[in-house]
């Protein structure tokens, strides 16, 4: 008799209740996904007995996790679909530039203000649209003519005995360095220096959610070297994407079985690093008592799967005069590069849509229809696209919300 | 992180307690791992969402997996996504439910509550759980955590002073906690 439960994911566990069904962001818009319980484990017991069994309507699935956050029995259904998708689906030209985040961002980089311009040009939006298949409702991210990595080296930070290891990954690099500086000016704030790790690679997680596994787990190689020595050397590693931490602690070893066990209670989000040390005393911030900001935040997916949203939430609670509103948990549909593909784009606002309209309704119900102080506050950078093309309103991470409010 | 109360499951039990709390003023944090499902409402995470509405934290899809005591009190419960980072309060309810919900774990020697390893009235001998005539009433549907009379939770044959339990993770026969009696006595406190 088997007396434990030995299968990838727990798929042995499941007891087809379906809730997982029920809160599928894309089960409710599309007709052609299958939904979590059976591309998941259901669908798994057949691929582990002929791999033709593999449904290719699984590249709808967000990875958005909710089926996991929903499970009453901790199946882990997401990662086995993204186990199956790694394992039998295929990926295109145009997925590959979008999943080569690291690469894409070190050759456009350079040209930043020649290839910002090219991207924005209407024929060349159509062009893409029609040949390579990205939306032409999407815009590209800006490119940053100077990476963040490149400030980072000229920054002095010797005058600290302190310091903490910064994982920017590639939106601070090559489009938004700001937010980078801002993760400078607080830590450094906090009494503590700035490292870079000796070599960085994006996180993976676009290559993962287009089938490319090898390099994605070579990148991941990479990182966790370069995290163990700063490990080694006494140093937490933060970083300031939700989905880059997901990705890096708990992806890596259940969907890319790399072992990162030692890593894992290292690698913060800067809110749970920032609230433990203020509770714990270590670390003391003084914040303006005039910055009036209306903020409606929005749990990305990957904040609600990893648990720590009320980190950010106690944080922002700390700044006087700032007045704060939870959105309902829903996925804003972008799912990273998911949604900049012109098959996806409908699911994608379709998706989004309660919670743009949740957006509008918020700003009216804080009466700051006219107010320039009102903003969406999130940890995903991809969500902060969609929301800020889908509802005009500005998107800000909280960690340069915080870094505003510093005194 | 601090409250007043945690509650420990988000099902119809905990989200009526989270409730009874929020009435007496109490502030409240409910750990919700995963969804139960509610014949009132085609919305699945309307209970919770109203207890969250009402300015308790909800942690929805953590799972609460170890508790600090020190003698017979309760000091802070452990969640998987939480880890180091404690909850801690005055006061805590049990409402995880039995086995669907992982309130109660059963392997092949015992059956046991895994977050304090509170007292379960069972009886042992894995043939003696269940009849097998499948319509006949099944021994296992009865067994659950053990209670004072006040519906406080038993620990190695121990009253816990600030631990209740209620809904399906009781025993059969077992005393539940009057939520309203104890939220008016600890809003005193």
């Amino acid at each position: 008799m088997q007396e434990s439960n030995i299968s990838a994911g727990n798929l042995e566990q499941c007891l087809k209740c379906n809730l997982c069904t029920l809160v599928c962001p894309m089960m409710a818009v599309n007709g052609h996904y299958p939904g979590p319980k059976k591309a998941g484990p259901d669908g798994e017991r057949y691929r582990l007995k002929d791999p033709q069994y593999y449904d290719y309507a699984l590249k709808y699935c967000l990875n958005c996790k909710r089926c996991e956050v929903s499970c009453p029995s901790g199946v882990k259904i997401g990662d086995i679909i993204q186990s199956a998708r790694l394992r039998y689906g295929g990926h295109n030209l145009r997925d590959w530039a979008l999943a080569n985040t690291d690469l894409v961002g070190s050759l456009a980089s350079p040209f930043a203000p020649l290839v910002n311009g090219v991207l924005g040009l209407r024929p060349v939006k159509t062009l893409m649209h029609s040949w390579m298949g990205v939306d032409s409702h999407r815009t590209f991210p800006a490119y940053s003519a100077r990476k963040f990595s490149s400030w980072m080296r000229k920054q002095d930070q010797s005058r600290f005995d302190k310091f903490v290891t910064f994982f920017h990954g590639c939106y601070v690099n090559y489009n938004y360095p700001q937010l980078g500086k801002d993760l400078v000016k607080l830590v450094n704030a906090a009494g503590y220096g700035v490292h870079l790790l000796e070599k960085e690679k994006c996180c993976g997680v676009a290559l993962m959610s287009n089938s490319m596994g090898d390099r994605a787990r070579r990148q991941g190689e990479i990182n966790l070297a370069s995290m163990r020595k700063a490990i080694a050397a006494g140093e937490d590693i933060l970083t300031v994407s939700s989905t880059c931490t997901f990705t890096m602690r708990d992806e890596y070893p259940h969907v890319l079985g790399l072992e990162n066990a030692d890593v894992r209670p290292h690698l913060y989000l800067l809110s749970k690093w920032l609230y433990q040390k203020m509770e714990r005393g270590e670390v003391k911030l003084k914040f303006r008592k005039d910055l009036h900001l209306k903020i409606a935040y929005h749990t990305a997916c990957h904040m609600q799967k990893l648990g720590w949203r009320n980190y950010t939430l106690e944080l922002l609670r700390k700044i006087p005069g700032v007045e704060l509103v939870e959105m309902e948990q829903q996925c804003c549909g972008i799912s990273g590069t998911f949604g900049f593909k012109k098959e996806n784009y409908g699911y994608s606002q379709a998706i989004g849509g309660r919670l743009f309209d949740e957006i509008g309704a918020a700003r009216v119900a804080l009466g700051a229809q006219s107010d320039p102080g009102f903003v969406v506050c999130t940890e995903c950078e991809t969500c902060k696209w969609q929301i800020e093309m889908s509802t005009g309103v500005p998107v800000m991470n909280p960690v340069s919300i915080l870094a505003m409010a510093l005194e | 992180m601090k409250f007043d109360a945690v509650v420990i499951g988000g099902g119809k039990a905990g989200c009526e307690a989270a409730s009874l709390l929020l009435d007496a003023g109490l502030k409240v944090c409910l750990v919700s791992a995963g969804l139960t499902m509610d014949a009132e409402s085609t919305d699945p995470w309307a209970a919770v969402r109203a207890i969250a509405r009402r300015g308790a934290v909800v942690l929805r899809g953590d799972t609460a997996v170890s508790a600090d005591l020190k003698a017979e009190t309760v000091l802070s419960v452990h969640t998987e996504c939480l880890e180091e980072e404690p909850l801690e309060a005055r006061l805590f309810i049990l409402a995880t439910g039995k086995y669907f919900s992982r309130g109660l774990l059963a392997d092949m020697e015992r059956i046991y509550e895994p977050v304090f390893g509170a007292d379960v009235d069972y009886i042992p001998g894995r043939e003696n759980w269940y009849d097998s005539d499948f319509s006949a009433p099944q021994p296992f549907l009865g067994f659950g955590v053990k209670t004072d009379a006040q519906g406080r939770v038993l620990i190695g044959g121990k009253t816990m002073k600030n631990l209740y339990a209620t809904g399906d993770i009781l025993a059969k026969g077992a005393q539940a906690a009057s939520i309203e009696a104890i939220a008016s006595e600890y809003a005193g406190k």
